[in-house]
């Protein structure tokens, strides 16, 4: 089947959970159209479900596609957002955010969220600089995973030595730290999108190289490639996709990793087509962990984070499982 | 380009390099090289001698104190695609790409001459087909790299050099995994290659293969020690001084052909 | 009975009496703790090392701050144990500190990690953790005995409880009855009607939206909110200012009537402590309501 054929039907299946997770609420299953003279319910669905839906998706993409970029540019299925280091800068950006200018992480307020989307967009970009530094390039693939998990193990500490001596933010960022979607509003909307947008022109502007690039440095600058250039596109796309996500939705792991894997193991195709794939899978993903977490135990609410682990951690379960089957 | 680069040049690859460093050790110390327009060079020594660093350098893959002139043009000047359009290279065991189909590596050989991010055009189509076949591995296009045997894929990535149609062509040990009729068929290719004007220069393990090649360069402990024709007396005399006369060489058909020297018996 | 062994017997009695008399100062002391052990002190005790911010309030309304040694480090109440050396988190305790304190005993909670590896190294550690409203009377009783305070416990329950009725009585009249959600964290928690402050809450008269069948601090959906639709919201000042910005609460009528008490860090303390100070956190959560209630105007 063709890429855009699957893009096409990820799209759909898109709208479908959308729709789905316009009907679910604090009461369980509650469509606002079947509401019979419940004056909130279409009030409820707009301000509070759609926004939330629509940022879940849209944090979910840009988590993937961050994973998928991180896959193709050091040419590692183990890469992603948590592993390089990245997420746990965006989450000190954020600490050391909140620190000095004493918000709290769900504040609303399209200055507040751009503030926080800009630290945690420097705290990725500078986790990820520090992981290329530490393993001298990408060249050594063990050498890569063990900086990028020494980096997030160091900049986690510090986030924690933050939290600490300001006991006032602990609580808010503890929860951040599961993933927050519950108060996901328009304004988070507003900053996910056009960064979602900016995120996927340049993974695919880039998407040649990269196909150039897993063959090799050599083959690929061999082959008219700016590596330099390209490396810093991506990096910068990579860290701007995980801080928009982080800022807004929280540290939500194995989205960035699985998303892509689940794209690869059922469709063949070259990295262009596989990380837009890759971004719709993950918008999936997240959203449907969001529903869960918001329908299982209603009124209560699980955290996100949780499920993404459940859901993502069991996909590779079996994935490894069919591997052992098979080979 | 003007009409007087044109009428000159002879020379398709000139290096002057004083030192060649990898993680603090000096590899290849004083080349000086003309690689002539239209010939088919390969490049022989025992393990160590620096041919694979070498080819690099020529290839501009890796920094050098000194210079490396393509078409009597420095590297540094030319830009990357002008320079990718010119000169194709085949490194040694290249991994990767595995989810790649076959068709699909060998598009990547097009990447010099197409537009940033223009989809395949007819041309591409047409030599993406032509150097598949021409390396049989047209057939199974459509399967993905990581399900090809190690012959199969070198014959990919064979296919995806051919197919940037550039008049330079490097190889740093192309014969690897290929069984003799797909190492004749290389052989074929290259001498097409060599009729029709392109430059050939590849690093051989393969004596044998590699005498037959128009001229040798021989290297040993980073220095060239010989670079002529591959007929001449000077070119076996250098072949057997770096190889401590451990190889003998034979005409055979028309051809030379080294064989080992047991240390044991004496030779017949 | 023969009157001479009735007369012994009295004899005996009232000089068992005055020796108790006597020796009641310095009468060993034996308290049961949370988890079911028992621990006896010859005495009652002199150093005290206490690791819960609860508990080292208690010990202090009971008259034994000067007893205290050290405490953990969120501690902070009365001003005297500030200056006191401070052992660590509730997590993470320094042992080493507590050891070479030589303390008589050890106050803690049952959640923390560090019980076993104490008692491993010789220490008396009591155990006690007030989740409930009525956990906190429990407790008051065992430190009291557990000081050889007697009574003492009970007295200071029954201070708290009058506090508590007279901050309730100080509740208007219009704010009885109103619909409240008390927030104690943005992910978002609540605090429900069956948690301490969801008790307090309810003797101030306040209908909780969070029914104990929630649990007592449950992680709610804003929808919950919205839909419950409180008149008053409780919640701490970082956030106070968020919450017209959060999607769809800007309908909610608590805060379109802005009847929001915004507590600061300090109150925040008080509040969220099941401890002796739950009559300070009553007059706290009364005193809002008397500002926010009659005129309607913003904390």
């Amino acid at each position: 089947m063709r890429w855009w054929a699957w893009a096409g039907g990820l799209v759909v299946l898109s709208l479908l959970l959308c729709g789905v997770g316009l009907s679910v609420g604090s009461t369980g299953w509650s469509p606002p159209w079947q509401a019979q003279g419940d004056p909130l319910a279409w009030q409820i669905a707009w301000d509070i479900r759609a926004p939330r839906c629509v940022g879940a998706w849209l944090a979910g993409a840009l988590l993937a596609l961050s994973g998928g970029i991180a896959q193709g540019l050091f040419r590692n299925p183990l890469a992603d957002p948590y592993l390089l280091g990245s997420s746990s800068g965006a989450a000190l950006g954020v600490a050391l955010f909140l620190v000095l200018v004493g918000v709290s992480p769900v504040a609303t307020g399209i200055l507040v969220r751009m503030g926080l989307t800009g630290a945690a967009f420097v705290g990725a970009v500078l986790a990820v600089l520090l992981t290329l530094v530490l393993s001298k390039g990408v060249q050594h693939t063990l050498r890569l995973l063990l900086a990028g998990v020494v980096v997030g193990v160091v900049l986690g500490a510090l986030t924690a030595l933050t939290m600490l001596l300001e006991p006032d933010i602990m609580r808010a960022m503890q929860a951040f730290m599961l993933g927050t979607t519950g108060f996901l509003g328009w304004d988070s909307v507003m900053i996910l999108w056009p960064m979602l947008l900016v995120s996927l022109l340049v993974a695919w502007g880039c998407s040649r190289a990269l196909d150039a690039l897993s063959l090799g440095d050599a083959a690929a600058i061999s082959l008219g490639v700016r590596l330099g250039l390209v490396r810093v596109l991506l990096v910068g796309a990579l860290a701007l996709s995980t801080g928009t996500a982080v800022a807004q939705a929280g540290l939500i792991s194995f989205v960035g990793l699985v998303a892509p894997h689940l794209v690869r193991s059922r469709v063949q195709s070259t990295q262009g087509p596989r990380l837009v794939l890759s971004a719709l899978a993950g918008g999936i993903l997240l959203l449907a962990a969001d529903i869960l977490a918001r329908w299982v135990w209603a009124p209560l609410e699980l955290p996100v984070g949780l499920l993404t682990a459940v859901l993502g951690g069991g996909y590779l379960l079996w994935r490894m499982h069919r591997m052992g089957v098979t080979s | 380009m003007t009409t007087a680069s044109v009428a000159v040049s002879a020379v398709a690859l000139s290096a002057r390099i004083q030192s060649v460093r990898l993680q603090g050790h000096a590899i290849l110390h004083d080349i000086s090289l003309d690689v002539p327009v239209g010939r088919w060079v390969a490049m022989v020594g025992p393990n160590g001698a620096g041919k694979s660093t070498l080819l690099r350098t020529l290839a501009g893959l890796q920094p050098c104190q000194g210079e490396v002139q393509l078409l009597s043009r420095p590297l540094a000047q030319w830009a990357a695609k002008a320079k990718a359009q010119r000169l194709a290279w085949l490194g040694q065991a290249e991994s990767g790409a595995d989810d790649l189909r076959a068709i699909d590596v060998v598009m990547l050989g097009r990447l010099p001459h197409q537009a940033w991010l223009a989809p395949p055009s007819v041309q591409d189509e047409a030599a993406v087909q032509a150097a598949m076949r021409q390396t049989q591995c047209w057939d199974w296009r459509d399967r993905p790299m990581g399900q090809l045997s190690g012959g199969e894929r070198q014959r990919v990535l064979l296919a995806r050099v051919l197919a940037v149609q550039a008049p330079i062509v490097l190889m740093d040990e192309p014969l690897a995994h290929l069984d003799p009729p797909h190492q004749a068929d290389w052989l074929d290719i290259v001498r097409e290659l060599r009729d029709a004007g392109v430059t050939v220069v590849s690093v051989l393990h393969e004596l044998n293969m590699a005498l037959q090649a128009d001229e040798l360069i021989v290297m040993r402990h980073g220095r060239v020690v010989h670079h002529g024709d591959t007929h001449a007396a000077a070119a076996h005399q250098a072949l057997r001084q770096v190889f401590d006369d451990r190889i003998d060489l034979h005409a055979v058909g028309g051809h030379w052909v080294a064989l080992p020297r047991s240390a044991q018996r004496p030779v017949f | 009975m023969n009157p001479i062994l009735a007369g012994l017997k009295r004899c005996l009695l009232a000089a068992a009496m005055a020796l108790g008399a006597v020796c009641s100062h310095a009468a060993p002391v034996t308290v049961t703790d949370d988890r079911g052990v028992t621990v006896n002190l010859p005495a009652p005790p002199q150093r005290i090392v206490s690791l819960l911010p609860s508990l080292t309030e208690t010990v202090c309304e009971l008259g034994s701050c000067a007893s205290v040694v050290a405490t953990d480090r969120y501690s902070n109440h009365p001003a005297s144990v500030r200056t006191l050396p401070k052992t660590g988190g509730l997590d993470d305790a320094n042992v080493e500190m507590i050891v070479a304190l030589r303390p008589d005993v050890v106050l803690l909670a049952i959640s923390s990690r560090v019980t076993d590896r104490l008692e491993a190294l010789g220490l008396k550690v009591v155990a006690l953790e007030p989740k409930t409203y009525e956990d906190v009377r429990r407790v008051a009783s065992k430190v009291a005995q557990l000081l050889g305070a007697g009574a003492a416990g009970e007295r200071l329950w029954q201070r708290m409880e009058a506090q508590v009725s007279h901050a309730a009585r100080q509740v208007p009249a219009q704010a009885r009855g109103l619909r409240v959600y008390y927030e104690v964290d943005s992910a978002p928690y609540a605090a429900g009607e069956s948690s301490f402050i969801g008790h307090t809450l309810a003797r101030l008269g306040l209908v909780n939206i969070v029914p104990a069948q929630l649990g007592p601090f449950p992680k709610l959906n804003p929808e919950y909110i919205v839909r419950a639709d409180p008149q008053v919201i409780m919640v701490s000042a970082r956030h106070g200012g968020t919450l017209p910005g959060r999607p769809g609460w800007s309908g909610i009528r608590a805060v379109k009537d802005k009847r929001i008490c915004a507590f600061t860090a300090e109150e925040g303390n008080v509040l969220s402590r099941p401890g002796p100070r739950m009559g300070e956190a009553a007059e706290i959560m009364a005193r809002c309501l008397k500002g926010i209630v009659p005129s309607g105007g913003a904390r």
